[in-house]
């Protein structure tokens, strides 16, 4: 069994080691860890945290644009570590998250996967 | 409570108006996307002015686990059943639209205290029926049907989900979508044989949060569906273009003889008008459209984004929100194609007109409202949905969520907010909560509708 450790940089650098197969947020739950979440699938953002440094693959996610992706975000519910990771979790790690779209507009190659262009230059 | 007859509910809606004064009212807080990790509950709020608790939460019913994100809620049982002894208005119906679980709450028993009744797992529901994301809930005679905005992995349009009275699954209520592209609330008019949908957007696209320029790649909706009730399925859809961006509640005149019906189109701000006419064939149009304002900071307008209507019991009026702008209007329908603006408040809002209501910061707008059966009071919540609230409203985090007390007057128009009233959810034990939408024990504006 692969294992990687998940250090929790907002949680006085509480380390943790986990399943390299498995979602975080399962991995993570299951030693304690108290992380908010929804949906479960990839959908609704609610698990949201900001990868510090390290590697995940989180393919099966679809709540994220890529201006949140390019900010760091990563989908707990779906992501796997594909390294030893160092993670900031809960609404401490979201002040880039959300935006007022009126105030602060995407540009296209910033929107979601399926509908982004790529960027120009 | 319900009259002389043995079902629940009124006779009429004239019956309804005569109905004594609401006591309580329930409404859901969360918790899910504040950061605090506590389940979401069902706040009953004491409005009896003759109370010493008037004006508080008197009792939380938390769900058994973190995560639902309440939004709507709905009746096991309306005036639809008026004629049937064997069933009671006795449990709310409490969908969460993350988790997908269904709450059944028992508010018979104790209507101070209400209690958990069963939960319906949304594994279940995924499983047996490929639906996730339930909105509204109406029942449907003795049983019970509830929207869901998408299939088992949150792609729309989604369905409906039938359920029996003793709320087992029965299965998908629709025979078919059709081309309907999105979902979201719906209502129906028995006596013509009607059901309207409107549309939101798949909930992989509305959860995260609103993307304005995914409106302009459709993945938000812009229709509204005429079904054949008893068919199950819809047979003529209006496209409704930049008028109708985001349509969302859909309310019919509560006279089960009338077709005429409305739905606020949330980004457009616009209410739609629909009618049968004399040949029987269904007719739209738009009857208010708000002008978007602009924010002296911002490089685009301001639309007002009616996220809810609400027909008084007696027809008259219609009311609408602007969660945006931060205000809360009355226009009078009595000629539903001409309607005339007879009241207007504002509370909280972007455009900072009322920040402060009777000495609470008020963070969000007006977003969903209740209305007394007698018509002459509002209660109005100002929190969206979690993650829309993040976007627009971060500071509600800190302050949480306000409940809000409009006195109306039906006879001459007009609305005041009430000074003696305010619940302000900032100052929940377990921390800022945010209080959505409202429901009374006897029966509500937003819930029954007569055969
Ligand atoms: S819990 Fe919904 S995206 Fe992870």
């Amino acid at each position: 069994m692969i294992m990687y450790t998940v250090t929790i940089a907002n949680r006085d650098g509480a380390q943790y080691c986990v399943d390299a197969r498995r979602p975080l947020l399962e991995t993570l739950r299951e030693q304690g860890v108290d992380l908010p979440f929804g949906c479960k699938y990839g959908g609704c953002i609610t698990c949201a945290a900001k990868l510090k440094t390290g590697a995940i693959d989180q393919r099966r996610q679809v709540a994220l644009n890529n201006r949140q992706i390019a900010n760091g975000y990563v989908i707990l519910c779906v992501a796997r570590p594909t390294s030893d990771i160092t993670l900031e979790i809960g609404v401490e790690s979201h002040e880039k998250l959300y935006r007022n779209p009126f105030l602060d507009p995407l540009k296209p190659h910033e929107l979601k996967a399926d509908i982004a262009t790529p960027k120009e230059g | 409570m319900d009259g002389q007859c043995c079902g629940p509910g009124f006779k009429s809606p004239q019956e309804a108006i005569k109905a004594p004064r609401e006591k309580l009212l329930y409404t859901i807080a969360i918790y899910t996307g504040t950061g605090i990790q506590k389940p979401d509950y069902l706040a009953t709020v004491d409005v009896d002015p003759d109370s010493p608790t008037y004006s508080q939460v008197i009792n939380r019913l938390e769900m058994p686990g973190i995560g639902d994100e309440l939004h709507h809620m709905g009746w096991n049982a309306c005036s639809s059943c008026h004629d049937d002894g064997s069933m009671s208005r006795k449990y709310l119906i409490l969908p969460g639209v993350r988790s997908n679980n269904l709450h059944i709450v028992d508010t018979a028993t104790d209507p101070r205290a209400p209690r958990l009744h069963k939960v319906i797992d949304g594994a279940e529901i995924k499983a047996k029926a490929d639906l996730s994301g339930p909105h509204t809930v109406h029942c449907l005679g003795s049983e019970i049907i509830i929207s869901f905005l998408g299939n088992a992995k949150g792609e729309a349009p989604g369905g409906y989900l039938h359920l029996d009275k003793e709320f087992n699954i029965v299965g998908r209520w629709e025979t078919s979508m059709g081309d309907i592209k999105f979902g979201y609330d719906f209502w129906y008019q028995p006596r013509h044989n009607v059901m309207v949908s409107s549309e939101w957007a798949a909930p992989n696209t509305f959860m995260p949060g609103f993307d304005l320029e995914e409106v302009g790649h459709l993945k938000y909706g812009r229709e509204l569906h005429f079904w054949d009730f008893e068919k199950r399925e819809p047979v003529e859809s209006f496209y409704l273009g930049e008028d109708g961006l985001l349509p969302l509640e859909v309310k019919f005149h509560h006279d089960p003889d009338s077709t005429h019906g409305f739905c606020g189109a949330a980004l457009s701000t616009n209410v739609i008008h629909w009618w049968q006419d004399d040949a029987k064939k269904w007719r739209w149009e738009k009857i208010i459209d708000v002008e978007n304002e602009v924010h002296p900071e911002w490089p685009i307008p301001l639309p007002g984004v009616m996220s809810a209507i609400l027909i008084s019991m007696d027809d008259k009026y219609l009311y609408l929100n602007n969660w945006l702008h931060g205000d809360m209007r009355q226009y009078d329908i009595t000629d539903p194609h001409n309607p005339k603006l007879t009241g207007q408040v504002f509370m909280g809002g972007l455009l900072g007109k009322a920040p402060i209501v009777n000495g609470v910061e008020v963070a969000g707008g007006p977003q969903m409202f209740q209305l007394s059966l007698d018509g002459r009071r509002l209660y109005v919540t100002t929190s969206l949905f979690s993650t829309w609230d993040n976007q627009f409203y971060p500071e509600i985090r800190e302050k949480g969520g306000v409940m809000v007390m409009i006195d109306c007057d039906p006879e001459n128009g007009g609305m005041k907010i009430n000074e003696d009233f305010i619940v302000d959810f900032g100052k929940e034990p377990n921390g800022p909560s945010r209080c959505h939408e409202s429901r009374y024990p006897g029966g509500d504006c937003t819930s029954d509708i007569w055969l």
